[in-house]
C-alpha cells in the first residue's frame, strides 16, 4: 500500500502494547522461529523463502485463514497493516509449510512414485532447481517438444501436518483474535478443511478445469491448460504462463488505462464466480496472478476454492444493497441466519451488534453501491481500518463470548478483502458490475 | 557368466528368498539349518557352501539391499552430476524404496529390536562396511567441491555420522505410519540438509579460526 509509512508513524499506543503481548506469547510457542532463524544464520543461502515472504506481504494474507466473523476481518486489516511483524505472517500463512526447497533427488523420487518414470523421461528438459516457490511446494520449468510446462510439486507430508500445525497456531489465534476456544474451533474446522483441500492436487486440477472453462468467456482472462495424465496427488503439470507478477508489472509504470483494464478483468472474474458459479477462487493473492502481454490476466493457482452455499449467498449479499429496504423482522432473520446474533444475546446486545454489523457491511459494500468505484481511494481503506480498530477495542465485543458471523463468511470476506486490496495496489477504477437483484 | 557361477548365484538367492519367506510365514527363525534345507528340498551342504549360519543370511539380505540401491542409483544418468548432498539424498530415497520391498520381513525381524546406541545387530556389519565406503566417497567429493569443510579430526568421523543417520532413517521408517511413508521422505530431506549445513563451512569455523588467532597472537 502506498501510504504504509505514514500509517506506521501513527500507531496508537494500545497497538504497541498488543504487539508486545503477541511477542511474549510468541516466545513460548516460538521455538520454531528460533530453529528457522538459526538455520538462516548457518546457511544464508536459505533466502529462497524470501520468495514466500514476498508472496505473503499482503496484509489480508497473514491472518485471514484464522479470522472469524465478518467483523473481525476488519479488525484484522487494521492489525495487519500496522503492526504484525513479518515473522507472524509466516506463521499464519500456508507459506509456513513450505520449509526449504525440495532437493532434486526428492523430486525424482516423487515422480517415480506416481509415474514410475523420472522427470527426465517424462519431459525433454526439466530444471533441476525450482523456478518458483508455490505455497506448499515448488514449481519447476519443463519442456517437451515445443511446449513449455510449469510442474508444481508438493512437499511430502504436508497434508498430514495440517492438523498439528493448526494446533500450534491456536494459542496465537486465541490471543490475537480475542476469541474464546469454542468460537475459534468453529472456524478452525473450516480452515482445516480448506487447507486439506489445498494439499489435494487432484482436486485442484479438477477445479481448475471447471472454473477455467466456466470463465473462458471473460475477455482478457487466461488460464493455463492442465495435463491430468502428468498430474497426481502431489504433482500438477500445466502450461507455463509467460508474464509478470503484479509487483513487477507495477514497477514498469503501466498507464492508468492498463491498470483499469487489468483490474476490471479481475473484478469480472470474481463477479462471475461469486454470483454465477457460486464457487470462488478464495485466494486473491498477488502470487496467484500473472499479467501478460497486452495487459491480460492469467490465473495460475486454484488451491483454495470456496463453494458458497445458497442460504449464505442470499443472506450475505442482500445486506450489501445500498438502502436496506428490507423489513426489520426480515433483517433479523438474515442476521440470525448468518449467525451474527443468536438467541443467547440480550435485547441490548442484539441491537448493538445489529447496528455495528450494518455499519460495517454498508462500508464493505460501498463499491457495490455505485457504478464505478475508484480503488485508488485510500480514504476508503482508512475508513475500514478505523472501523476495524473501533471494533477491536470495543467493550461489547470483548465481553461477548460468542462466535459472530457464519463460518462461510470467513473465506468470502477473505476473498473480498484480497480483491479490494489487489485493486488498491493496482490503483484501478472499476465498473463494479453486480447481479440485478443487488442493484437498487 | 559360466554355468557354474550362474547356478551358484541362483542357489544363493534361493536360500535368501526361502529364508525371508520362512520368517514371513512363521514369524520366527527356522529351528535348524537341517530343517530349513529339507523344506527347501536342498542338501544341507549347499547351504553351508554360501552361509555359515542364519545370521550370515540376514547379513546377506542387508548387503543385497545395498547393492541393489547402488545399482539403481547408478542407472540414473543424472546421478553422476549430483552434488554430495544430493548423492546422499538420492541414496537414502532409493534405499528406502528397496527396503519397502522387504518391509514385512524387516518389521518381523527388527520391529521389536531397539536399534539404539552401539548395539546394532551384528548382521549389519557387512552393510555398514559397504556404506562407509560409499560415504567416504561422498565426503571426499564434498571436500573437493568445498561442500564439506575440512576440519581436523572431525572430518574423519563424518562417515560414522552418516551411518548413524542411515540407522536413524531406518528406525524412523520402521515406525512411520504415514501414507506412502511421506514422513520418512521429509525426515530424510530435513536430516540430510541439516547434516550438510553442519558439515559445510559456517560461522563456527570462522569463530574457531578467530579464537585460534587471538590465542596464538597473545
Amino acid at each position: 500500500m502506498t501510504n504504509k509509512i505514514n500509517e506506521q508513524q501513527s500507531i496508537p499506543v494500545s497497538k504497541v502494547q498488543r504487539a508486545a503481548k503477541f511477542i511474549s506469547t510468541g516466545a513460548k510457542v516460538g521455538g520454531n522461529y528460533m530453529k528457522h532463524y538459526a538455520k538462516k544464520v548457518v546457511n544464508p543461502a536459505m533466502t529462497k523463502d524470501e520468495l514466500h515472504r514476498n508472496n505473503a506481504t499482503d496484509i489480508y494474507d497473514s491472518l485471514s485463514e484464522l479470522k472469524g466473523s465478518a467483523l473481525k476481518v476488519a479488525q484484522m486489516m487494521a492489525m495487519d497493516k500496522n503492526m504484525l511483524p513479518g515473522a507472524y505472517q509466516d506463521k499464519f500463512t500456508m507459506a509456513q509449510y513450505s520449509a526449504p526447497p525440495l532437493s532434486y533427488p526428492l523430486v525424482v523420487k516423487t515422480f517415480n512414485q506416481y509415474f514410475k518414470k523420472g522427470p527426465e523421461n517424462l519431459f525433454d528438459t526439466f530444471t533441476t532447481s525450482a523456478a518458483n516457490a508455490a505455497s506448499i511446494g515448488q514449481v519447476h520449468k519443463a519442456t517437451k517438444g515445443d511446449k513449455v510446462f510449469a510442474v508444481k510439486i508438493q512437499y511430502p507430508g504436508v497434508g498430514s501436518s495440517v492438523k498439528s500445525d493448526l494446533k500450534l497456531v491456536k494459542p496465537f489465534a486465541l490471543r490475537l483474535l480475542n476469541m474464546n476456544e469454542r468460537e475459534l474451533d468453529n472456524y478452525m474446522e473450516e480452515v482445516e478443511e480448506k487447507l486439506l483441500e489445498e494439499t489435494d492436487y487432484k482436486l485442484e486440477v479438477i477445479r481448475s478445469k471447471e472454473i477455467s472453462q466456466a470463465c473462458s468467456h471473460i475477455k482478457g482472462l487466461n488460464f493455463p491448460k492442465y495435463y491430468e495424465e502428468m498430474s497426481s496427488a502431489r504433482v500438477i503439470t500445466m502450461d507455463w504462463m509467460e508474464g509478470k507478477h503484479l509487483k513487477e508489472w507495477l514497477q514498469t509504470n503501466p498507464s492508468q488505462e492498463a491498470r483499469d483494464k487489468v483490474g476490471q478483468i479481475m473484478w469480472d472474474f470474481y463477479d462471475h464466480q461469486v454470483h454465477q458459479l457460486k464457487q470462488v477462487h478464495a485466494d486473491p493473492h498477488p502470487g496467484n496472478f500473472i499479467i501478460q502481454e497486452g495487459d491480460e490476466l492469467a490465473v495460475i493457482d486454484f488451491g483454495c476454492v470456496k463453494v458458497i452455499p445458497e442460504e449464505f449467498y442470499s443472506g450475505y449479499f442482500s445486506l450489501i444493497k445500498k438502502d436496506l429496504l428490507i423489513k426489520e423482522d426480515e433483517l433479523d432473520q438474515i442476521f440470525y441466519d448468518l449467525e451474527f446474533i443468536s438467541d443467547r444475546d440480550s435485547a441490548e446486545e442484539k441491537n448493538y451488534f445489529k447496528n455495528t454489523f450494518k455499519e460495517m457491511i454498508s462500508l464493505l459494500g460501498k463499491p457495490f453501491h455505485v457504478d464505478t468505484f475508484d480503488f485508488a481511494d485510500d480514504n476508503y481503506f482508512q475508513m475500514i481500518f478505523a472501523l476495524g480498530d473501533k471494533i477491536s477495542n470495543d467493550k461489547m465485543f470483548r465481553k461477548s463470548k460468542q462466535a459472530r458471523g457464519s463460518r462461510h463468511g470467513l473465506y468470502i470476506n477473505r476473498t473480498y478483502f484480497g480483491l479490494y486490496n489487489l485493486l488498491n495496489q493496482l490503483q484501478a477504477n472499476i465498473k463494479t458490475t453486480k447481479p440485478d437483484w443487488i442493484k437498487n | 557368466m559360466t554355468e557354474k557361477t550362474k547356478n551358484s548365484h541362483t542357489d544363493k538367492n534361493k536360500i535368501i528368498d526361502g529364508y525371508i519367506s520362512y520368517i514371513l510365514e512363521t514369524g520366527s527363525e527356522p529351528v535348524s539349518v537341517f530343517k530349513f534345507t529339507k523344506d527347501m528340498k536342498m542338501k544341507e551342504a549347499v547351504f553351508y557352501e554360501y552361509f555359515s549360519s542364519f545370521g550370515a543370511v540376514k547379513k546377506a539380505v542387508w548387503e543385497l539391499i545395498f547393492d541393489n540401491t547402488i545399482q539403481a542409483l547408478e542407472s540414473q544418468e543424472i546421478y553422476q552430476s549430483y552434488t554430495s548432498r544430493e548423492k546422499l539424498l538420492g541414496f537414502l530415497f532409493t534405499w528406502i524404496e528397496e527396503l519397502k520391498n522387504k518391509r514385512s520381513y524387516l518389521l518381523a525381524v527388527y520391529g521389536n529390536v531397539s536399534l539404539k546406541n552401539q548395539s546394532y545387530p551384528s548382521e549389519l556389519k557387512g552393510f555398514k562396511a559397504k556404506f562407509k565406503d560409499f560415504a567416504s566417497g561422498i565426503v571426499n567429493e564434498g571436500k573437493e567441491s568445498e561442500e564439506i569443510a575440512e576440519r581436523p579430526y572431525l572430518t574423519d568421523k563424518y562417515q560414522e555420522a552418516m551411518w548413524l543417520q542411515v540407522m536413524f532413517v531406518f528406525r524412523f521408517w520402521l515406525k512411520d505410519d504415514s501414507p506412502a511413508f511421506e514422513k520418512t521422505d521429509a525426515a530424510i530431506e530435513k536430516s540430510v540438509n541439516l547434516a550438510f549445513d553442519l558439515m559445510g563451512r559456517s560461522a563456527i569455523d570462522s569463530f574457531v579460526d578467530f579464537a585460534k588467532f587471538l590465542f596464538q597472537s597473545k
